[in-house]
């Protein structure tokens, strides 16, 4: 295989800007999807409920350690049939359907916005402008079946498989480059894709649940059966005998 | 302190891009006495090798400290002032507003009954 | 003294989630860097083949030597294990480290 060798104009003109132009497009995508990104609203009766079935979490778990009279009040508070909280509240069913939420439309478009149309314009432009160079040469020698990879837009059947056209350049630095952006942008930005994961499993803790109006029957349900069993009833004579053991 | 590593980092990679610089002047001379490459001059080599290491720890020195992971010597600096605070325990409606020379007491409930 | 502790069932110790994520944070920063740096370096040097799949290699022992000078004798403190440092992540540092090889080698080494 005789070496090439190529002009240093395509080194300043196409191999070079490539690499420029995808770090920051990628930069740019960021900040976009900065500027776009709305926060979530909260609505004020989802924290009520949320608040409200951790507090009766929190009863059903540790009532033991109240006096009798105490759990009972605050059981009574939550499931009393005429006024318990549990009762009076009525709660429509939230509906889950995606596409009925305008603000999760809304959302779904712009993720596509910042994510899919810019790769598509981009690399579509790159082909177009940059199209048929061969760019570098990877320093290691591969085998013929990386030829249709690395050589998109040059079908050159003698050619060495190691040379890499322009097409694929860029396709190399659209994905290799999404670890240099977690070192320029710090963690957690936009240009990674792993964000919207993290974001789905914080959303899981805070988020109310689905449907309030289960939930509250699920809990109501719960606080019923709850048999109180007063923990501290032979505390003083628990805590003697400890006293007794460690003199 | 970190300015010192600050300042590592930054004349490695200048004196990096040097040695690349070096390097592909050195190719092109080569080309244009087409002699065969072979290999680097031995001072852009060491540039290159001393200066990545010297970024490196550089880097290693700046990208911030580590923290203990084990749980207790977090606790270990806690006050006890942040101990008391829990926030279960807040009360936002004390009564200790009555107080306020400002005060103007809200209607109970039974005199809300009352009027209607 | 080390047959003894050996015998001694290891105490389980609770380790703080936010200083673990703090400091795989920070490592991971190094190891992204030292794959750009060594990246450019081996394409500088003008490697081929498998010298520079060497150099790769030498580059993450030496940063984990670096990690371990940092942290001192009681690397305890902040690592869980010293072989998960230096295994953790190999590979993914090691497309970085293919990107910018290529790409200073195409530079300083094609043209």
């Amino acid at each position: 295989m005789a070496e090439l060798l190529l002009d240093p104009k395509i080194r300043l003109w196409v191999f070079l800007p490539i690499v420029i132009i995808t770090f920051l497009v990628g930069i740019v995508r960021h900040y976009v999807s900065i500027i776009l990104s709305s926060q979530k609203k909260i609505e004020i009766i989802q924290m009520q409920d949320s608040q409200v079935m951790i507090r009766a979490r929190l009863l059903r778990e540790n009532g033991k350690y109240l006096p009798r009279q105490s759990f009972a009040m605050r059981r009574h508070w939550f499931n009393n049939e005429d006024t318990g909280y549990f009762k009076i509240q009525k709660r429509v069913a939230t509906s889950q359907n995606p596409m009925t939420d305008p603000g999760m439309m809304t959302d779904m478009l712009k993720g596509n916005v910042t994510n899919v149309l810019p790769m598509i314009v981009i690399g579509g432009w790159i082909n177009w402008m940059f199209s048929g160079f061969l760019t570098t040469k990877v320093p290691f020698p591969l085998t013929l079946r990386f030829k249709p990879m690395l050589q998109r837009g040059v079908e050159l059947a003698y050619l060495d498989a190691s040379w890499v056209s322009s097409a694929s350049w860029y396709f190399l630095n659209v994905f290799g480059l999404r670890t240099i952006y977690t070192l320029v942008l710090g963690e957690n930005n936009a240009a990674d894709q792993s964000k919207v994961m993290q974001e789905q499993m914080s959303g899981a803790a805070m988020a109310m649940p689905p449907d309030p109006k289960a939930a509250f029957k699920a809990e109501w349900e719960a606080l019923e059966i709850t048999e109180h069993r007063w923990a501290l009833a032979t505390v003083e004579t628990d805590i003697l005998v400890n006293e007794d053991k460690e003199e | 302190m970190a300015s010192v590593h600050k300042i590592i980092v930054i004349v490695g990679f200048i004196s990096l891009f040097h040695s690349a610089f070096s390097a592909a002047q050195h190719r092109s001379y080569l080309r244009i006495t087409s002699q065969e490459f072979t290999s680097l001059p031995l001072d852009i080599i060491i540039q290159a090798v001393v200066s990545l290491f010297a970024v490196m720890w550089g880097v290693l020195n700046v990208s911030g400290k580590l923290r203990e992971i084990p749980a207790a010597a977090e606790l270990n600096t806690v006050k006890w002032e942040t101990q008391r605070n829990l926030p279960s325990f807040y009360i936002f409606n004390h009564r200790g507003r009555a107080l306020a020379y400002n005060f103007v007491p809200t209607p109970s409930k039974g005199e809300l009954e009352n009027l209607e | 003294m080390s047959s003894k502790t050996k015998d001694v069932k290891p105490e389980p110790v609770a380790y703080s989630e936010a200083a673990l994520r703090n400091n795989a944070v920070v490592v991971e920063y190094c190891r992204t860097s030292m794959a750009a740096l060594s990246g450019s370096t081996a394409g500088i040097l003008g490697l081929t083949g498998l010298n520079g799949f060497a150099f790769y290699v030498l580059a993450v022992v030496s940063l984990w030597v670096m990690f371990m000078i940092k942290a001192g004798p009681n690397w305890h403190k902040y690592y869980v294990s010293r072989q998960s440092l230096l295994t953790n992540g190999f590979f993914g540092a090691l497309f970085t480290y293919i990107l910018f090889w290529t790409f200073i080698y195409g530079m300083v080494h094609v043209y």
